[in-house]
């Protein structure tokens, strides 16, 4: 294909570099430096989408992030697709590959198109809320039809195969966009020493000097830039970061700049690269040099192929050496545009007429238009569009001065392809309304400019409202100035360069161009191209009552696409003020919010996925564990083994054997995630004593106590041993998933609630490696390992802690079980965890010792009715819903959190749920965990709940089923039956039995 | 709380002490393992290129004190300076270092003290000889290692990894903060231009290990 509409010279393109690119399968060729959009202009592509409601043809409308029309597929493979991209803003590379993203089954030829038609005039705004929402439940199939007729891109199908990530930044000054402004006060401030990020999204730094003709210091404005940007980069100090756009900006001074690193270079990253980067960073000041974005005007079939904003022609025009068609008519509200109409002439190809809505026009700009002899209409607008596809002509009448009604019945037909428009600029106030600033309107300027702020932020440029090149650059070099100055740094001294002033008349306020007819028979007068809303839309919504801004967007959707209304929110509040009889600024405008153009999901996740997504925590002995066969569970972020299959094992085969060996000879458990706290002072008793239910004044050196934290409501959140290690020395254990909420918990008690009692914490968990030997075999296999310790039952008591060595190691041997059996944990620095643990398998073979994890370990301690906090608790059940009145030291002489609680009289009630244990009528039935218990089975639903199970198991020990569970009322109905009714119609029958159901005496821990 | 508690050669702990002291060394005659033993960066080093932007090594099996104490409390400043031999850094985010210790400041009321494991014992013994009034000590040694990542885009890793302020004028040489690091934390301190040690806890160090690898991917890794 030839490119018909490029240049032979001018533009930042290389011509020597022809790239290839395929749009909606057709093979088309443009050149380094080209935009994806600029491209398919020069190719001669009119159509890049089909409307949203009304599935009309829509083409390249802008050239830069405001773009509504052409949001495209791109990827050239199922896994690399990204949805919605501004062909405006991608850049071209060889072998890319997109299409169209909207349109069904093409654009050119769209079936909807026929629907859109007929439809159209029947879906005004409010439609799907009037019509889709009756019925309801009908709802989810409306939607799929809406969505597969609106479009819009799809999600890769595959795993993406980049990666992306972040970095945090720090500086002194974060200047946001890379105009003249931008790079005016970056450079104020990186000559005075300040560390300075300078973040454009644009490839290239420059802003709208990139494709401007105007000169600087008598040379084209581009080496003004290019110098700038050199001397910027010779700074150590300075960050520059392009195709980075500052997304967010946030409380104090926090602003997300997603960078795109090589989304210029194909589909997918090279080898080893992130595809982009998020950059958070933290600036002490920031200065916002973010520009304007032009206004289009608002007419009849303003839509159709063909009509473009002004500055988006001068663009292709002056940048990508690009002529968007052969003859234009450009209509104006201001002198600016008339640049378009020059450069349009300059290129070579017909300008047909400027249209200027205001009735008098003199600038400079407009005494060179006529001076070429192009024809200017004044005091006229283009009323309407002809052409379906491509504009073909356009009807243009004379307008009032207001610009409020046609004023003449004469027409004048004018044949063209092209109709450019301005309404003068929006300054991009994005950035400064994201913290909460609401813009203020300027009379003066036509626009909203950033307002009052409580963040350290300057404004340069057209955001500011100031578009003239000598008051933009001079605005930049007074905002750097400014912030040095803020900054407290001695300000260097910047020359401000020379550029010619133009004179320009005055611009029209006009957001609106009447047309012959009332505007609800007028020709669709589009105001957000994205979303198909037309200026009849929100003259509708005020009619129907909705008075706030807000409102009108949400009722038409106005500013709901992936452009977020950049280019048609502000015409359309202005139409929804005069549609009110209000004001502009006492409409406002609907809230700006993070993020200024849409960002990849990849970008937000960043490294935090796949196998990075959250940290995975191991022990000592993981290795060990992984060599032989562990299966692991996650109990927070730890793996913890949870059972080691034997090769042609069952899981359940593997249980019952490892519970067989801790009951009848000696297992092995890896018990180091649980969380320790080693615990030092004068007052740590009395500390322990207020954090724990129960009592610990009389605990002696040298013993261990379980003890029982409560919330202050009386609610049990966290369980453990605490020894003695000195009178004023303990180690305190708890829950695997609950030590770094204890940790916070007793500091949180420690710093605010008790501050006079002296005593530190300090987390011990990852320090020692804990192994638990398990099973009437356990001494045995221990004494061969053990110096300087009496293992006997007469000198090391059940419930006693000695330190001694193991296997040569300094160890704590604690004598306390979590499963019933004589059992001994062995406390080593971590260091020696793996060793130590190796030499008791070395010694324990002929014990046959066997290892077992964390299902054995929940088996075992429900045949003893232990409870275990997080499964058997879930923040509802204090001590005494738990039968464990005996941790509760209510006769303490200080109060212990959650003593108040206790007594409130919700948890006195005797029919509270209740722990108990369950056993299954037919004992080869296990109770699915969650089960819920009722009364009567035959109860009509609702039924009656009693209860559910919390724990359910297959005791190998007992050659039955067992099960933990709650009941009201429990404690006092043991031998009644309850029934468990299951959602496939059976009914598991259970009767109410103690919790212990294996050595009730405790016995066999004590031999 | 002068009293101390050594045990006698491997005699049963004397349970009247107010405070359990522990030697926890098993001498060179145990092979301990580091946190990142499974890693075998020996081995790695081998493999490891000649070139890149980013050198990791990890300073495995040192002794860690935490230390808790007023600042107020003289005997406390004293005697951790008569034993450490270095002042206690009161300057918040400071370290100091003298010979094979070093401290680093963690909170008003908190130290850390690295020396080599084999010191540890003996200095918690005299640290407890000589202070008088509120304090602790705990041996950390086995629950913390410490990894150093030192080249010219060692500070871009750290970047990718915390949010910290790492600019010269922000983080001197010998400054040192406590952070969150990627989804775990780091105690970091600045030891050289272009220099840094991250104490990092036992079990979240395969993550840090693997977190590291790939932060650094684009600089180059080099592991000694």
């Amino acid at each position: 294909m030839s490119q018909k509409n490029r240049l032979l010279t001018g533009g930042r393109i290389d011509r020597s570099k022809t790239l290839k690119f395929s749009y909606n399968g057709r093979q088309y060729q443009g050149y380094q430096g080209d935009t994806l959009a600029s491209a398919l202009l020069a190719n001669g592509v009119d159509i890049v989408a089909r409307s949203f409601k009304y599935s009309r043809p829509r083409g390249i409308v802008a050239a830069g992030a405001e773009e509504p029309n052409a949001v495209l597929q791109i990827g050239s493979t199922p896994a690399t697709q990204v949805p919605n991209v501004r062909a405006t803003q991608q850049e071209l590379y060889n072998g890319l590959v997109c299409g169209a993203t909207n349109g069904w089954p093409s654009v050119e030829s769209d079936i909807m198109g026929l629907f859109g038609k007929i439809g159209g005039s029947m879906m005004p705004p409010g439609f799907y809320y009037k019509t889709f929402m009756f019925p309801q439940s009908m709802w989810e199939t409306y939607e799929k039809y809406i969505r597969k007729a609106a479009g819009l891109g799809y999600a890769p199908t595959e795993r993406d195969p980049d990666i992306y990530d972040k970095m945090n930044q720090h500086c002194d000054l974060m200047v946001v966009g890379a105009g003249p402004a931008g790079l005016a006060a970056a450079l104020t401030a990186a000559r005075s020493g300040a560390r300075v990020i300078l973040a454009d999204e644009q490839a290239e730094f420059g802003g709208h000097l990139l494709s401007s003709r105007e000169k600087i210091d008598g040379k084209p404005a581009m080496a003004w830039v290019d110098a700038v940007v050199e001397e910027l980069g010779s700074y150590p100090n300075v960050t520059l970061l392009r195709r980075a756009t500052v997304n967010g900006y946030h409380d104090q001074n926090f602003l997300t700049v997603h960078q795109q690193l090589t989304d210029h270079l194909g589909d997918r990253a090279p080898a080893g690269q992130a595809r982009s980067r998020l950059h958070r960073v933290r600036a002490h000041w920031v200065v916002l040099a973010t520009g304007a974005h032009e206004r289009p005007l608002v007419f009849g079939n303003n839509d159709v192929p063909g009509c473009m904003i002004a500055s988006a022609v001068a663009t292709y025009i002056n940048r990508y050496g690009v002529v968007p068609g052969s003859k234009l008519v450009l209509m104006t509200t201001n002198d600016g545009a008339y640049q378009t109409a020059l450069d349009w002439a300059d290129a070579g190809r017909e300008v047909v007429a400027v249209v200027d809505t205001r009735a008098k026009a003199d600038g400079d700009l407009v005494a060179a238009v006529r001076k070429r002899g192009i024809k200017v209409m004044s005091g006229s607008a283009v009323i309407e569009v002809q052409g379906k596809k491509r504009v073909s002509g356009v009807t243009v009448a004379t307008i009032d001065a207001r610009g409020e009604r046609v004023s003449s019945n004469a027409h004048t037909l004018l044949e063209c392809d092209t109709v450019a428009s301005s309404g003068g600029w929006s300054p991009v106030v994005h950035l400064s309304c994201h913290t909460g600033s609401r813009p203020v309107w300027r009379d003066d300027i036509i626009g909203f400019v950033p307002g009052k702020t409580v963040q350290k932020q300057l404004v340069a440029g057209g955001v500011n409202g100031t578009y003239s090149l000598g008051k933009v650059l001079a605005e930049g070099f007074a905002a750097g100035q400014q912030a040095v100055q803020n900054l407290g740094l001695n300000s260097a001294k910047c020359k401000q360069p020379a550029v010619r002033e133009i004179r320009e008349g005055a611009p029209m306020a006009l957001f609106h161009v009447p047309h012959t007819k009332p505007t609800s028979r007028a020709p669709k007068q589009f105001v957000d191209l994205q979303n198909d809303v037309t200026a009849a839309g929100i003259e509708l919504a005020a009619r129907e009552g909705f008075e706030a801004i807000e409102h009108v967007k949400r009722y038409t959707a106005m500013g709901f696409g992936t452009d977020q209304g950049k280019l048609g929110n502000i015409n359309g509040m202005a139409i929804a003020a005069k549609a009110r009889g209000k004001s502009i600024p006492e409409t406002g405008t609907t809230v700006f919010r993070p993020n200024y153009t849409p960002i990849t999901f990849g970008a937000l996740a960043g490294r935090d996925a796949g196998a990075l997504f959250d940290p995975k925590r191991y022990t000592a002995m993981h290795k060990w564990h992984v060599e032989h066969g562990a299966e692991f569970e996650d109990v927070g972020q730890w793996k913890r083994p949870w059972y080691y299959p034997k090769a042609g094992e069952s899981m359940q085969q593997a249980l019952n054997r490892e519970c067989r060996a801790a009951r009848e000879g000696v297992a092995i458990l890896d018990a180091t995630t649980l969380g320790k706290v080693d615990i030092q002072g004068k007052d740590a008793r009395e500390f322990l004593g207020r954090v724990y239910s129960n009592a610990w004044a009389k605990l002696d050196v040298g013993k261990c106590r379980y003890g029982l934290m409560c919330h202050e409501d009386g609610m049990v959140f966290d369980d453990g041993v605490t020894s003695c290690l000195g009178e004023n020395h303990f180690l305190m254990t708890t829950t695997t998933g609950g030590a770094a909420g204890v940790l916070e918990w007793l500091e949180l008690y420690h710093q605010t609630e008790w501050p006079e009692l002296e005593v530190y914490f300090t987390s011990v968990t990852d320090h020692w490696a804990t192994m638990t030997l398990s099973g009437p075999n356990s001494r045995k296999l221990l004494e061969e390992l053990v110096e300087g310790v009496d293992l006997s039952n007469d000198n090391f008591k059940f419930m006693d802690w000695r330190e001694g060595k193991v296997a040569g190691v300094p160890a704590r041997i604690f004598r306390i079980s979590f499963t019933g059996e004589l059992s001994f944990e062995v406390n080593v620095q971590a260091n020696y965890g793996q060793y130590v643990w190796e030499k008791l398998f070395e010694q324990g073979a002929k014990y046959d010792l066997t290892p077992y994890g964390t299902e054995t370990m929940h088996i075992l301690r429900a045949e003893k009715g232990f409870i275990i906090v997080g499964q058997d608790t879930d923040g509802s059940m204090n001590p005494y819903d738990l039968g464990m009145s005996w941790c509760v030291g209510a006769k303490k002489p200080f109060s212990f959190i959650g003593k108040r609680g206790l007594l409130r009289e919700d948890n006195l009630g005797k029919n509270r749920k209740q722990l108990v244990g369950l056993k299954t009528r037919d004992p080869k039935v296990v109770l699915p965990e969650g089960a819920q218990a009722v009364a009567d089975p035959k109860q009509p639903v609702p039924m009656t709940l009693l209860g559910h199970i919390s724990s359910s198991y297959w005791s190998e020990t007992l050659g039955r089923s067992i099960a933990l569970g709650f009941i009201r009322g429990g404690h006092e109905r043991m031998g009644e039956t309850v029934y468990y009714p299951m959602a496939d119609g059976r009914v598991i029958e259970a009767e109410i039995c103690s919790p212990i159901f294996f050595d009730p005496k405790g016995e066999r821990q004590n031999v | 709380m002068s009293e101390i508690s050594a045990p006698e050669k491997h005699q049963v702990t004397r349970l009247s002490a107010n405070v359990a002291v522990m030697n926890q060394y098993a001498g060179g005659a145990v092979a301990a393992q580091s946190p990142l033993h499974h890693a075998d960066f020996a081995s790695l080093a081998g493999k490891s290129p000649k070139v890149g932007g980013v050198m990791l090594r990890e300073l495995k099996l040192l002794g860690h004190l935490t230390l808790r104490g007023q600042q107020n409390n003289d005997s406390f400043m004293a005697g951790c300076a008569e034993v450490l031999g270095v002042a206690l850094p009161i300057q918040p985010l400071t370290s100091v270092e003298k010979g094979a210790v070093s401290v680093r400041w963690r909170s008003p009321d908190e130290w850390l003290v690295v020396l080599p494991a084999e010191q540890a014992f003996d200095v918690e013994k005299a640290l407890r000889a000589r202070i008088q009034g509120h304090y602790s000590v705990v041996n950390v040694s086995g629950g913390q290692t410490i990894l150093e990542l030192s080249g010219p885009n060692a500070r871009d890793v750290l970047k990718k990894s915390c949010p910290l302020d790492l600019h010269p004028s922000h983080f001197p040489v010998g400054k040192v903060a406590g952070t969150v690091f990627a989804k775990a934390t780091a105690l970091v301190r600045r030891t050289g231009e272009e220099r840094w040690e991250l104490v990092v806890r036992r079990s979240f160090s395969d993550y840090l290990w693997a977190w590291i690898q790939d932060a650094s991917r684009e600089y180059g890794l080099i592991v000694n």
